[in-house]
């Protein structure tokens, strides 16, 4: 554990609503994510799971605290600033609704770096599409492609810009059994033989079982962590201990 | 490349603001083609002269036809003299007209103009049989049927008078020898110059221009040489074309605008995978932009095509209806349909403006929320705008109520329907769902599951509520608030006329543009004369010739001083107040003064009237022996009348009262209805578009309605009625909004004119709109649905989830 930090959180605290009715979604969340690895975050329902990624990514900007990604801390950016920096430097796989219906697989996932004005070469897009397995079906638009495949463009996507870190919300929450441990043995491989960081954010103790590291939410807060040996089994046992604690 | 991606995906959602651009583009396009091509030409009679010397020409305001100041017979004879002896000229001509219809079969025919015989030569229309009309004889139009040597009684000024026919020419107009058509004309405005064959045209011009006394007319200048009321036509038409174009302009912006606000909330989430993966939101915008652009500049050039096909249809139907002189014609140009592309383009990107803005504020984080609430409250730049557009439209609407009819009376109803329409369109999202959940109570009460579900939709669609109810709400408010406007203001100007005439009955025209001194005077009929006098600076003064009689019994004569026995010498006139306080006159002050014959006079002021139809009024037989033109309008008869022959006819008061203006009532009326017509049709365009546009987002929902056991008749039937909701509570708003801005201008005119005036609405037409906009509404919505009810299977929430990204909204 002796390598940089891609992602670091000090003290994030987010809340939501009005003064007379306040949700600490998050309350205090300090932690680091490093280079070349693959973090879960799990938690109950309403743990603050999700807000935290949406923070990390600079999709939310926390009420309190600070994120810093690749050394850049996010909340001195504009909002303008925070779009250039996601474009360059994070990836996003999202649970469902990742692509653009109207454009092909392959314009998908050119679409970051056409957006940042620069070229992008159609080897260079197939290139990504072949690492995913999905060379043949580059001209398909999105309703003629199965739920694994939509997933596989989008993680084609989230990483022909090279990013420090992928963020991966429930990515397989809509997939069947076998699609999701194609996705997640992808995912896993892209850290293993790439040095790719991620982070991805699950209810799943089987999808957490392929991460380094596994980080456990309750109410807004981490209250646990493991490392070392993930397995669904332990896991599973970690988050039943969790979702039996008196709220 | 996504703008083009996302057109060919999504085109649907892109049709109606297609369609619209389409339709409005072609309106404008036509209209200002025929604009263009509606300048002043130069009548066809007076083509074939190269050269036309006319009077100096008066600045004149808008919508003013008052004639110029004619030459007196004096300088008309130097100027003759001086022209004649221009090297080149064969034949200096002054134009003299006069009213001239002959009656053929007890009826008169459809041309009333005379010439005196020398001006035949100024078309030319040759002799096409007999000779020229000497003393007494008259030559006239070879397709009346007459040949020459036969007799033909022709109405003059001063009655009927049988001429024989002397020959016959190949164009329009009776022939009188010059001497008796100067006995019968005006002052003379024109003289043309004929030249000698091979003169040199622009030397006689130049010659021309060094006589002094008038201004030199060649090539399209002479267009300057129209008849006022083809001028006055021309205007009319100018009104309205610029009227059908303002509104289809603005109608477009408006539907653009909400089609692009309607799909940009339809993709929220599009938007936000867009941020989130690093679109920033100025490139959104832009996208947007993109998306309109391409599709208003397809459909911009597609109407402007059509426009442009359609231009001579159009103009054929202006000519026909009156809103354009006959010979009226549409001719292409480049740069009016360059223009109309122009304002396509620029109504497309006024219209996306505001959804491109709502587009590029999307967050990222959109992409990733599950349910879409659709509760924002309204902005308040969109309050303010809303409720300030009101205010401006009802105060145009005040405006235009208090207007004589006569001024630009179309042009303040557009703004007063204008304003309403921007301020009610703005302020909908706010009004409409508080007022449907009022109306739909009664809904919510009954057992079945339609009424439930009809409330229910229609109260959480907000977005698609506001959408459908809007455009009703702005088609049937300027429906009831322009034509009951038209409608009320003509019946009080009929009250007030029925309650001043004190006379037993009226003689009017009939099939003729006035009364001759014979109809007029028939059975002791009297009546009054309408002219202008010249004021020695140019300025021009309506002035009546009329008994002391006469204007006693019609009672609107109220005397400041003096009395209207004055009328009864010849030397005296009674100014209007406004012109004594403004000329400083006063019993014993002269006004000179010239006459429509162009002879001068010096008459005393004898007394100072309140309220006159004219600036100054005059003894009848004054005014006929000085302006040998004029035609009566009416003439009012004290006891039986008999009957009043040709050209003429007798109509008790009532009835005149309420046909007295009917043609001007016509036009302006036609125009209303022609306004109407087509914002119902745009209305119509918005409100299949929003159904089609929210049946994709209704999938979902519709499928679900299927699992839980309704039949595809159910489904449709709740659609269906849903959308009939909608439509009546939008018609209602309509009413509701325009009805007291319409009763308070009844009492406005009811006060000002001392009248009862009645609320005129005409409900058949009204009607007529709500009933399409339901047809329409309801037939949009079920076959809009329909096919997503026949397909959707067990498995289409599922499906549908995963192919589209828009939900209900």
């Amino acid at each position: 554990m002796d390598r940089e930090e891609t992602v670091r959180l000090r003290a994030v605290r987010r809340l939501y609503g009005t003064a007379a009715h306040t949700v600490r979604a998050l309350d205090g969340v300090t932690a680091s994510f490093h280079a070349g690895t693959l973090t879960a975050i799990m938690g109950p329902s309403g743990s603050g799971k999700s807000t935290l990624l949406h923070c990390a990514a600079g999709l939310d900007r926390p009420t309190g605290g600070t994120v810093a990604i690749d050394g850049t801390d996010l909340g001195s950016l504009s909002e303008n600033g925070l779009t250039l920096l996601r474009r360059e430097r994070v990836g996003f796989v999202f649970q469902a609704f990742n692509l653009v219906s109207a454009l092909t697989a392959e314009q998908n996932v050119a679409l970051p770096l056409r957006l940042a004005g620069r070229a992008a070469p159609s080897g260079l897009v197939r290139a990504a599409l072949a690492e995913v397995g999905l060379a043949d079906r580059a001209g398909h638009r999105p309703s003629g492609l199965s739920g694994g495949e939509q997933q596989r463009v989008a993680i084609a996507r989230a990483l022909i810009t090279r990013p420090a870190v992928v963020f991966a919300d429930e990515p397989t929450g809509q997939l069947d059994t076998r699609v999701s441990r194609q996705i997640l043995g992808m995912l896993r491989g892209l850290v293993d033989d790439r040095g790719q960081t991620m982070i991805m954010v699950t209810h799943d103790p089987v999808t957490a079982s392929y991460a380094d590291r596994v980080l456990f939410l309750a109410d807004g807060r981490v209250v646990d962590e493991l490392t070392g040996t993930v397995t669904a089994e332990i896991v599973a046992a970690r988050m039943a201990v969790l979702e039996a604690a008196p709220c | 490349m996504l703008t083009f991606a996302t057109l060919r995906e999504r085109w649907p959602s892109f049709a109606g603001g297609f369609v619209v651009l389409f339709l409005g583009m072609a309106m404008v396009s036509m209209s200002v083609l025929a604009l263009a091509s509606a300048g002043a030409r130069v009548p066809e009679r007076l083509a074939g002269t190269p050269v036309f010397v006319s009077v100096p020409m008066a600045e004149r305001g808008d919508g003013d036809f008052a004639p110029d100041r004619p030459w007196s017979p004096e300088t008309v004879a130097s100027l003759r003299e001086r022209l004649d002896a221009i090297p080149g000229v064969a034949q200096a001509v002054p134009d003299r007209t006069f009213y001239a219809q002959p009656v053929i079969g007890g009826r008169p025919v459809a041309g009333d103009r005379g010439y005196a015989w020398s001006a035949a030569m100024l078309a030319p229309y040759p002799l096409t049989a007999g000779a020229a009309p000497r003393e007494g004889e008259v030559a006239l139009d070879r397709s009346l049927g007459l040949a020459p040597g036969e007799r033909v009684s022709v109405l003059t000024v001063h009655g009927p008078v049988t001429y024989p026919v002397s020959g016959t020419v190949d164009g329009p107009g009776v022939y009188l020898n010059d001497a008796e058509a100067a006995r019968l004309s005006a002052g003379v405005r024109a003289i043309g110059l004929v030249t000698e064959p091979g003169a040199d045209v622009a030397a006689v011009a130049a010659a021309a221009r060094a006589v002094a006394g008038g201004v030199v007319l060649t090539g399209e200048g002479r267009g300057a040489l129209e008849t006022r009321e083809d001028e006055r036509t021309r205007w009319i038409g100018l009104q309205v074309l610029t009227a059908m174009a303002a509104l289809s302009a603005f109608v477009s912006v408006l539907v653009v605008g909400s089609t692009f606000a309607v799909g940009v909330a339809q993709r929220r989430r599009e938007f936000g995978l867009l941020r989130a993966v690093g679109a920033t939101p100025r490139q959104v915008r832009r996208m947007v932009y993109g998306e309109a652009l391409a599709v208003g500049v397809t459909a911009t050039a597609g109407g402007v095509a059509a426009g442009a096909l359609l231009g001579p249809v159009l103009g054929d139907l202006l000519v026909t209806v009156g809103f354009q002189p006959p010979g009226f014609a549409v001719r292409w140009s480049p740069l009016p349909l360059a223009g109309s592309f122009a304002v396509g383009v620029v109504v497309t990107l006024a219209g996306v403006w505001s959804a491109s803005r709502r587009a590029a504020r999307v967050r990222p984080l959109e992409a990733l929320r599950e349910a879409e609430v659709d509760d924002r409250p309204m902005p308040r730049g969109r309050w303010i705008a809303g409720v300030a557009c009101c205010a401006l439209g009802l105060a145009a609407a005040a405006g235009a109520g208090r207007s004589d009819g006569s001024d630009a009376f179309v042009v303040s109803g557009l703004v007063a329907a204008m304003g309403v329409i921007a301020g009610l369109a703005l302020l909908s999202p706010a009004v409409v769902p508080p007022v449907a959940r009022l109306v739909s109570w009664p809904l919510a009460r009954g057992r079945g599951a339609t009424g439930m579900l009809v409330r229910e939709n229609a109260l959480t669609a907000v977005r698609r509520t506001a959408a459908t109810a809007t455009p009703v709400l702005i088609t049937v408010g300027c429906a009831v608030l322009i034509t009951g406007m038209v409608q009320t203001t003509a019946a009080a100007f009929a009250e007030v006329r029925a309650t001043t005439i004190r006379a037993d009955a009226v003689i009017v025209p009939d099939g003729t543009p006035g009364l001759t001194d014979a109809a007029a005077s028939a059975a002791g009929a009297e009546s009054s004369l309408f002219s202008g006098l010249f004021e020695p600076d140019g300025g021009v003064l309506s002035a009546i010739g009329a008994t002391p009689e006469l204007l006693e019994r019609a009672g609107d004569v109220q005397m400041v001083s003096g009395s209207l026995d004055a009328l009864r010498s010849e030397d005296r006139v009674l100014v209007a107040q406004w012109l004594a306080e403004d000329r400083g006159l006063r019993p014993g002050s002269t006004l000179p003064v010239s006459f429509e014959d162009g002879t001068s006079a010096t008459p005393t002021v004898a007394g100072v009237v309140r309220e006159a139809d004219a600036d100054v009024l005059l003894s009848r037989e004054l005014l006929r022996r000085h302006d040998p033109v004029a035609l009566a309008e009416e003439a009012y008869v004290a006891g039986a009348a008999g009957p009043p022959g040709p050209g003429a006819r007798v109509m008790d008061v009532p009835t005149y009262a309420a046909e007295a203006d009917a043609e001007e009532d016509r036009l302006v009326w036609i125009a209303t209805v022609l306004l109407v017509v087509v914002s119902t049709a745009y209305a119509g365009v918005a409100i299949v578009n929003t159904m089609a546009m929210s049946a994709a987002g209704r999938v979902r929902d519709l499928a679900v309605l299927r699992l839980s056991g309704a039949t595809v008749r159910q489904v449709l039937a709740t659609v269906a009625a849903e959308s009939v909701l909608v439509v009546l509570l939008g018609g209602g708003l309509g009413l509701v909004v325009a009805l007291p801005a319409l009763l308070g201008m009844r009492r406005a005119f009811a006060t000002a004119m001392r009248a009862d005036v009645p609320l005129v609405v005409p409900w058949p037409l009204i009607l007529g709109v709500i009933a399409a906009c339901l047809a329409l509404a309801a037939c949009a919505a079920v076959l809009a649905a329909r096919p997503a009810v026949r397909r959707a299977a067990p498995a289409g929430a599922a499906e549908t989830r995963w192919r589209r990204g828009p939900r209900s909204g």
